[in-house]
């Protein structure tokens, strides 16, 4: 039937319907790849740098596609540079600086930002703290105000921070409806008991309950400084003009040095076997993993293209493979070597019906396994390769993006042109560097299982992986 | 009230701002081409050589609205055509894609099923050989939907059973919706997602996949031409169909307000209500966009003083226009903290509404919300995939692609009367639905 329809079509085009490429015999998916065209990430001339006297470094990136814009200060320290005891707080001050900055108490700041159907946003994560303001083009020299008040002159009004304490507090109770919530704290909790990775990066209610106004501007002081401070821009700008606003607003800015990035958390304990006891899920989450390897490693590149093998790689990785579409056990299924200024956990993530528990569990635990014993070839490296390649270019489709991977570079201090190398440097990696990684940092025997359902039914499925401990939610 | 601390110099001048922006805006699908093939397959092209990207997409004019014996048919039939085909085995079509850094997935919704693949423009020429391959010689056996009957199953514990806003918005459009066919979850319910045959999936496809109902959408970095010859070549001997059934049923006036209330295990109650709106195009959409703007956008938006912020019971409110081919609702809910009562929270999402009704907005609340919607388009216009599904969903409700200009001057028309008017015209209380989520009740009697 499809012959006869190839026929006919091949019928249709000799009648003239027009078209330039050659008809071919073999199906395409037969043929080999095409070549890769590798394009510049950055257009010629579109990109500025600069770092100020005081350390500030400054990316402009012009794209006057579209009349918008996006600007925004980044800093290279984030919730990972807190103290236990003060668990929380860069979250805590993410929220309170959007909330009143310069003159402009909390309602008149979000009048200025929502009149120009605009946007403000101060967010935190473990390793930097992102301040950002997005809009038209025509409105940039407004919101480049608003942005300079909320990163330099944050208010954090005492109305403000009980308020935004009593929000935080509320919202972590309700975080805990979410399953998969309960089981990202759970997981870290079990791996880095005593360390700051051991606790919700939002903090706990002990934490959060104990923070004010002076922590808050004190945390702010720590981490917003010149030196630990990118300001970019990307989008329908006017660069030398915005390159000299900058200079002349961030410029006298002063401040200490950052602080260090946080103390190295100790080695995971061997295998917990821990059951988060939700009896009215029919669905459990499960997450299996153990220490993993800091952003700058210098084994990140291979570690990047074994875990697309392993379960990083969308649907056709090796865990994917074989349990969504070999045993239709679930829904989705990956694995991640979380990487952070400190080495973050490696884990592998996925839910199943909570009597197929047991199963998926040995079934990860095999390919945690298999993927040591016989790790990607040749064939399967290149596989790899070539769909990071093309993920790579996927992924900086839009001048923000390309902007945001450049502030990244600089987060973690790599060189300028990491993104321009990137491709080379990726496909150089061999099979015998990803099969050395899959041994030294994939680790089955002491791998922690955690799980968020039904204790009744899941401990019975999970002694033979280990003593099995009960928790609350 | 809601600005006593802002300066009334302040709006004057964002009135200001707010025309500056009328200036002429080149719309990125103003090139946009739109080809139909002998059989009926339409082809909508968009090039554009700024990035080495381009997305290709296939919409299916078919969802769950057309579901009429078992539910969930559509989104489990969108599984079953990566299960593979004639030539390649299960999961083969995206291995291929995924192999060259492309990004493969689909979606179903209750009026189209969506199948894009984002790559690089050397690997186009396999991405329409693929889609031709699945479309002439898909495989639907026993073992495949086996297999793929319980991901969909996962899928819907995931996404509903195990989620209280699952749960919440199921119940909330089963609720508004009783007759009319968007009350089906597009996930389909449990027990005919078990009961599926394999002779209803092939049924399905025979029906719904034919040339003349489906949509080609191809944005970003490609030659027209070229791309044009090569759909003729791949998909233009697809077969054709007479007649394409459509499930007819229309919803009756809702003649009072609906209550339910779903018991769930949480600490923050939810609650959420719904009303009869438009369809897509309908004349009064952009004054509904309006309305939903004003009470959702922004920290100063209505929702958020009212519930979130002066007096705090809620930890995030909002409302919206939700417009679909058929008809549409109006909604409004609320994450409640979990030290507030949801009946509090009803009561003032309701009385929100009723201002809505009661009094026009100020010119400094509408200039806002216009203002927001049209940063909003034009921020959207920024990657090929999203150009590509906007000359698609385009050309499905309207049977042209629509210039941006146009919606943004349609959006710029509104008037503070417009958005009571159609408040009173559409979000009545007689037309409500409301669903609260409630931890069980023991579990209430306890705290």
């Amino acid at each position: 039937m499809r012959r006869a329809r190839a026929a006919a079509l091949a019928a249709l085009l000799a009648l003239g319907c027009g078209g330039t490429l050659p008809f071919t015999a073999a199906p395409q998916w037969e043929l080999p790849p095409p070549p890769p065209r590798d394009a510049p990430v950055v257009p010629e001339g579109r990109l500025h740098r600069e770092r100020l006297p005081n350390g500030v470094r400054v990316l402009v990136l012009e794209d006057p596609r579209l009349p918008a814009f996006a600007l925004g200060v980044v800093t290279t320290r984030g919730a990972g540079v807190e103290a236990l005891g003060e668990a929380g707080v860069a979250s805590y001050i993410a929220e309170l600086m959007e909330r009143g900055a310069g003159a402009r108490k909390a309602l008149e700041l979000a009048a200025v930002v929502d009149a120009l159907g605009a946007s403000l946003t101060v967010t935190s994560d473990w390793d930097a703290m992102y301040a950002q303001v997005a809009g038209l083009s025509e409105d940039r020299d407004a919101l480049f105000d608003v942005l300079a008040d909320v990163v330099l002159r944050p208010r954090f009004d005492a109305d403000e921070a009980a308020r935004v304490q009593s929000e935080l507090l509320a919202a972590l109770r309700q975080a805990k409806d979410d399953p998969a919530t309960l089981l990202g704290w759970h997981f870290t909790r079990t791996l880095y008991t005593g360390h700051r990775y051991g606790l919700p990066e939002a903090g706990t209610p002990e934490t959060l309950g104990k923070l004010g106004a002076a922590d808050a501007r004190a945390f702010h002081k720590r981490v917003f400084t010149p030196g630990s401070a990118i300001v970019f821009a990307s989008g329908d700008v006017d660069a030398p003009a915005l390159l000299a606003r900058i200079r002349s607003t961030y410029g006298a800015w002063q401040g200490p040095p950052p602080p260090g990035t946080g103390v190295p958390p100790p080695e995971p304990p061997a295998r917990r076997v821990v059951v988060v006891d939700r009896p009215d899920l029919g669905q459990t989450q499960i997450g299996m993993g153990h220490g993993g390897i800091a952003r700058t490693d210098p084994r990140r590149l291979p570690v990047q293209l074994l875990n697309s093998a392993l379960g990083g790689g969308g649907f056709s990785s090796r865990l994917m493979a074989r349990i969504r579409a070999e045993e239709g056990l679930t829904y989705g299924v990956s694995s991640q070597f979380v990487q952070r200024h400190q080495p973050g956990p490696f884990g592998v993530f996925t839910f199943t019906r909570n009597e197929k528990v047991g199963e998926v569990v040995k079934a990860i635990l095999d390919e945690l396994e298999r993927i040591r014993t016989e790790p990607p070839g040749p064939e399967e490296l290149a596989r790899v390769q070539s769909q990071r390649a093309g993920q790579f270019a996927l992924s900086l489709e839009t001048s923000g993006e390309v902007a945001a991977a450049l502030v990244d570079l600089e987060v973690y201090g790599f060189a300028p042109d990491s993104l321009d190398t990137y491709r080379g440097r990726m496909r150089a990696v061999t099979p015998e560097q990803t099969a050395a990684v899959a041994r030294e940092l994939i680790h089955p025997t002491p791998a922690s299982i955690v799980v968020v359902g039904p204790a009744a039914s899941l401990v019975p499925q999970l002694e033979p992986f280990g003593a099995v401990e009960v928790v609350k939610p | 009230m809601r600005w006593g601390r802002a300066a009334p110099a302040l709006f004057a001048a964002l009135l200001v701002a707010s025309a500056v922006s009328a200036a002429p805006f080149q719309d990125p699908a103003r090139d946009a081409r739109v080809t139909t093939l002998e059989n009926g397959l339409t082809v909508l092209t968009l090039e554009d050589h700024a990035t080495p990207v381009v997305s290709f997409q296939i919409w299916a004019r078919v969802g769950s609205g057309d579901e009429a014996r078992f539910t969930g048919l559509a989104h489990l039939f969108e599984h079953m055509m990566f299960r593979g085909s004639k030539h390649l085995g299960k999961e083969e079509h995206s291995r291929l894609i995924e192999e060259r850094g492309g990004q493969i997935n689909a979606y179903t919704t209750r009026d189209e099923t969506v199948y894009f693949t984002d790559v690089t423009p050397e690997h186009l020429p396999l991405v329409v050989a693929l889609e031709a391959e699945r479309l002439a010689n898909l495989d639907v056996s026993e073992e495949s939907l086996a297999d793929e009957r319980e991901v969909v199953i996962e899928e819907r514990r995931f996404r509903t059973e195990n989620d209280p806003q699952g749960r919440l918005f199921e119940a909330l459009l089963a609720l508004t919706w009783q007759a009319h066919p968007y009350r089906i979850p597009t996930v389909g319910w449990m027990s005919d997602l078990e009961k599926m045959s394999v002779a209803e999936c092939q049924a399905f496809f025979d029906e719904y996949y034919a040339a003349n109902n489906l949509v080609v959408s191809v944005a970003g970095d490609f030659d027209t031409e070229e791309l044009l010859a090569l759909v003729r070549r791949e998909l233009g001997g697809l077969r054709r169909a007479e007649h394409i059934e459509r499930n007819p049923t229309e919803e009756p006036p809702q003649l009072g307000e609906r209550r339910a209330v779903v018991h769930f295990e949480v600490a923050g109650p939810i609650v959420a209500m719904a009303w009869h709106a438009p369809a897509t195009g309908h004349a009064d959409a952009e004054a509904l966009d309006v309305a939903s703007e004003i009470l959702s956008s922004g920290r100063t938006s209505r929702l958020y003083r009212a519930l979130v912020y002066d007096e705090p019971i809620a930890l995030g409110a909002a409302g919206g226009y939700w417009e679909l081919a058929r008809t549409g609702l109006f909604f409004a809910w609320a994450q409640v903290r979990p030290d507030a009562s949801a009946a509090t929270a009803e009561a003032r999402l309701l009385r929100e509404i009723e201002r809505l009704r009661s009094e026009p907005p100020s010119a400094a609340e509408l200039s806002k919300a216009k203002r927001a919607l049209e940063v909003g388009l034009i921020a959207g216009q920024g990657s090929s995939h999203a150009l590509a599904a906007r000359i698609a969903e385009d050309w499905i409700a309207f049977g042209r692609i629509r210039p941006l200009d146009e919606r943004l001057a349609a959006i710029r028309a509104v008037t503070a009367a417009d958005v009571q008017r159609v408040a009173n015209a559409w979000i009545v209380p007689d037309g409500r639905s409301v669903v609260q989520l409630l931890p069980p009740p023991a579990e209430q009697a306890a705290r």
